[in-house]
């Protein structure tokens, strides 16, 4: 869940790392220790905070327009504590969903308008479906479907599929129209 | 009720010689790919995807405030695409709605908060009631009325729906004023 | 946008009493009445799947049970299902060392991403039919379904044999009255004379009822598992009651057991006025069409009423309230205001004009096919309007007229700015339109009733130009006739304030 790190510093560095390969549109805004994985896509007005701790996005993910990824500190919580939040591979955030939780696995898919509160801990090809906001304290098993106006539950045969195709379209399409955020390692 | 004027303030649209009144405060992405054909209204905060696609509205469209118009993706048995968006004209589409349809026909009411799904059909003549969502492919069949979510057809339209719409969309246009100084 | 959005705040009176408004009510042309949706008959004109918008004849949409033979929805949520396609790697069976690849297709839901892969339905080679028969697979029943139908059906015949033969007595001479025309054939007058056609002899009747084989108690129930008890409950695998009553011939109890169900279909229908017998609104049959053969809205003859701005509603104390009346038809329009009490008297004399003109005119005409062939009217009496006025409004004198121009579609085009004159009283009128006047009524709340919504109602006569040539009109002049008409109108104006002393 969500790893606290020795508290070295007070305040979260304001240091952006951007992979080789990622895609991460100027309009995009960005605040906060953010580290984007290699093929990941930031959309113009999608939204990253790293509030309460750095933010680290695996490869291959997708962040649309308005998708709010927000590492916040608890309410009452040590403001000198860090958070890490941890997102893995291949995930999607669609138009306008906020993700607040700590920990995602991979390849799992956030539909347009889904809300994912703090204490949720998302495994591996989950999906969480257009509207449905999860604001409890669970652990989603792998392969979850959640869906409809009551967030009903099932658990999907497969993951949903990789996304690879349309980041490679994204990739030669989005340069034409936007500028992007320089890559730059962490190390450099 | 008649709609009472909405003002909005001068500095912050832009009017086209065909009409159109667009928020300086939009994202509209890629706009050499998008057509707004006349006397439509984009306000602050829409988003409007060109970059992805083709976007085409027809004339008296109302894009309200923080709308997301997105082409959907698709992918083929050679390769991939987004699909254009086309809209018809005399079409509304409420706050924070996001409409990643293939075809948006005419005389289309879409509420707010509102999802409509990849590569969605909204035929002629309907209504998408708020906070409906529809799963990416549905078809709306022409005079009828959506919510829930799954979006399902709750209802009918009344056989002037036309005529409604038209007069809904001209009279918004007439009435989106800027507030005078 | 009012009545899209918000439908209760101008409500008009049918002429049958119910309050609706004005988009869902019909004006009959030859009735010249108002009609809502539960005083026209509707009829299907035609049946349609609203996913793949496509056209089944009634008779082949009876045969598949009102459902499309070509669409799914999911068992599991009842969205929609759509048709994936894949590639799979089949072995040559000619030979065996090649790798054919085939494409296969499946069905999945875009919303809670149930396939049929999930119950292990096979995927088809063909992307739209689904031939393979899933939902055929439970058809034990349907024999012994249709034997019941069949026998409730003879069970009505029978039924009706009786009640036919009872009623002879009193029908005989009345239907010798008719038999004796040329060219009428027995079935042609039961047809004529509205009854239903001709039964079986009751004997067969009885011979075939004879033949069926009531249902016999079972004593033997299959037992429970023994491990119902104690086998702890996945409530994942259960299905909900919506999914079992979407499937009512299996009734599945675990998720395994659902099956993709062929989705219904829609209908399209005509509306007909119950008096004349004329339809008021056809709709092409083409479910992607909007147009209309024939449209009788309401929202295209009678002027429409809307509020424009409020004063704050105090109870007892008068506010004002500007009122819009739009003309939408292609002529000019004179309004006048009456009460409801005035408008009721007016409604009341008109319906016995009615039925004495009516009256005279059967006296007069002999006994012809072409009264056989006119349908008896069915004339109810309209039920009173069932709400509570909880506000005065003060109208113009009746004898205050107001003249609205038709609409013109081109004036919007228009920027000549042409102000026409009409000699109004600016007390009353306070803005001019093209077809729309906005006009300032006073409206006074009870007292004590705070909190509760000022309900108002009153009634406009207008001038309605009828075109239609009846045969009776055509006779005397064929010029299109200035009718008087006249309408009830209920408005909610909202939530009365507390008075302030």
């Amino acid at each position: 869940m969500s790893s606290i790190s020795s508290h070295h510093d007070a305040k979260p560095k304001h240091d952006l790392k951007i992979a080789l390969h990622a895609i991460v549109c100027h309009e995009s805004k960005l605040r906060g220790d953010i580290t984007i994985g290699a093929h990941t896509i930031v959309h113009p007005r999608a939204t990253i905070i790293a509030e309460a701790g750095p933010i680290i996005i695996g490869e291959s993910n997708i962040i649309e327009e308005q998708a709010h990824i927000i590492n916040r500190l608890p309410p009452g919580a040590d403001p000198s504590s860090q958070i890490v939040m941890e997102i893995g591979n291949g995930n999607v955030f669609e138009v306008d969903c906020l993700f607040e939780s700590t920990k995602m696995g991979d390849q799992n898919v956030l539909e347009v308008k889904s809300h994912v509160g703090r204490e949720v801990e998302i495994k591996s090809g989950c999906i969480i479906g257009a509207a449905c906001k999860l604001t409890g304290k669970e652990v989603l098993p792998e392969n979850t479907v959640v869906y409809g106006r009551n967030c009903a539950r099932r658990i999907a045969m497969d993951k949903p599929p990789i996304q690879t195709l349309q980041i490679e379209f994204l990739t030669k399409t989005l340069v034409n129209y936007h500028h992007l955020k320089k890559p730059r390692s962490a190390n450099s | 009720m008649e709609l009472n004027d909405i003002l909005y303030n001068k500095a912050e649209y832009v009017e086209t010689a065909s009409g159109n009144k667009v928020s300086r405060q939009t994202v509209l992405c890629g706009s050499q790919n998008i057509v707004l054909h006349g006397k439509v209204i984009v306000q602050s905060d829409a988003i409007i995807r060109g970059d992805l696609a083709h976007v085409r509205t027809g004339r008296y469209c109302i894009v309200s405030k923080r709308a997301v118009l997105r082409p959907s993706f698709k992918k083929f048995s050679k390769g991939v695409a987004f699909f254009p968006l086309a809209m018809g004209d005399h079409v509304f589409v409420g706050e924070n709605s996001v409409v990643s349809a293939a075809m948006v026909g005419n005389y289309v009411y879409i509420g707010n908060n509102v999802v409509i799904g990849r590569r969605c059909i909204l035929k002629d003549c309907c209504y998408i009631e708020d906070n409906t969502v529809l799963p990416p492919e549905t078809v709306v069949p022409s005079f009828s009325r959506y919510a829930g979510s799954p979006g399902v057809c709750v209802g009918e339209l009344p056989e002037c729906t036309q005529e409604l719409m038209v007069d809904l969309t001209k009279n918004y246009y007439q009435h989106f004023l800027p507030a005078s100084q | 946008m009012a009545y899209l959005v918000r439908n209760d705040i101008v409500q008009y009176a049918c002429t049958c009493g119910q309050l609706r408004p004005i988009s869902f009510l019909y004006f009959c042309r030859h009735c010249l009445k108002l009609r809502c949706g539960f005083c026209v008959c509707h009829e299907v004109e035609s049946h349609y799947c609203s996913n793949c918008l496509e056209i089944l004849p009634s008779a082949e949409a009876r045969l598949k049970k009102n459902r499309c033979q070509a669409c799914f929805d999911c068992p599991n949520c009842l969205n929609t299902l759509a048709v994936r396609g894949t590639t799979v790697s089949v072995r040559d069976p000619d030979d065996p060392g090649k790798v054919n690849s085939q494409k296969k297709y499946y069905h999945a839901c875009f919303f809670c991403r149930w396939t049929t892969r999930d119950v292990g339905l096979p995927d088809q080679a063909v992307q739209t039919v689904s031939a393979n028969g899933w939902a055929q697979k439970n058809t034990s029943n349907v024999q012994r379904i249709t034997v019941l139908l069949e026998h409730a059906k003879l069970l009505g015949m029978l039924e009706r044999h009786e009640r036919e033969q009872r009623e002879k007595k009193f029908t005989a001479r009345f239907r010798r009255n008719f038999t004796h025309l040329p060219g009428l054939t027995a079935a042609h007058v039961r047809k004529r004379a509205g009854l239903p056609p001709e039964l079986p002899a009751p004997s067969t009747i009885k011979v075939n009822l004879a033949e069926f084989q009531p249902a016999v108690a079972k004593e033997t129930v299959p037992e429970l598992p023994t491990d119902i008890f104690t086998k702890e409950l996945d409530i994942g695998t259960v299905t909900t009651l919506t999914q079992r009553f979407a499937q009512p011939e299996t009734q599945p109890d675990s998720i395994e057991g659902l099956l993709p169900s062929y989705k219904h279909l829609s209908t399209k229908q005509s509306q007909r006025c119950r008096e004349c017998e004329h339809n008021v609104s056809k709709p092409e049959l083409n479910p992607a069409s909007i147009k209309f053969k024939i449209q009788q809205a309401a929202y295209f003859y009678v002027p429409e009423v809307r509020i424009v701005t409020l004063e704050p509603l105090i109870g007892g104390k008068p506010s004002e309230v500007v009122i819009v009346f739009i003309n939408p038809s292609q002529h000019p329009t004179t309004l006048s205001f009456i009460t409801l009490q005035e408008a009721e008297e007016e409604i009341k004399q008109h319906q016995t004009e009615g039925t004495t003109d009516t009256a005279v005119q059967q006296g007069e005409a002999p006994l012809s096919l072409s009264s056989l062939t006119k349908p008896v009217t069915v004339v109810e009496e309209p039920r009173p309007i069932d709400i509570s006025m909880t506000g005065e409004v003060q109208l113009p004198a009746a004898d205050v007229e107001i003249v609205l121009p038709p609409k013109d579609d081109a004036a919007e085009y228009d920027d000549s700015g042409e102000i026409q004159q009409f000699h109004d009283d600016p007390k009353i009128v306070i803005h001019r339109r093209a077809n729309k006047a906005s006009l300032r009524f006073t409206v006074v709340p009870k007292t004590d009733i705070a909190g509760e919504n000022c309900v108002i109602g009153f009634a406009f006569r207008y001038t309605y130009v009828n075109r239609i040539s009846t045969p009776a009109i055509a006779t005397s002049e064929q010029k299109p006739q200035k009718v008087q008409l006249c309408t009830r109108i209920f408005m909610n104006c909202g939530k009365i304030l507390e008075g302030t002393q």
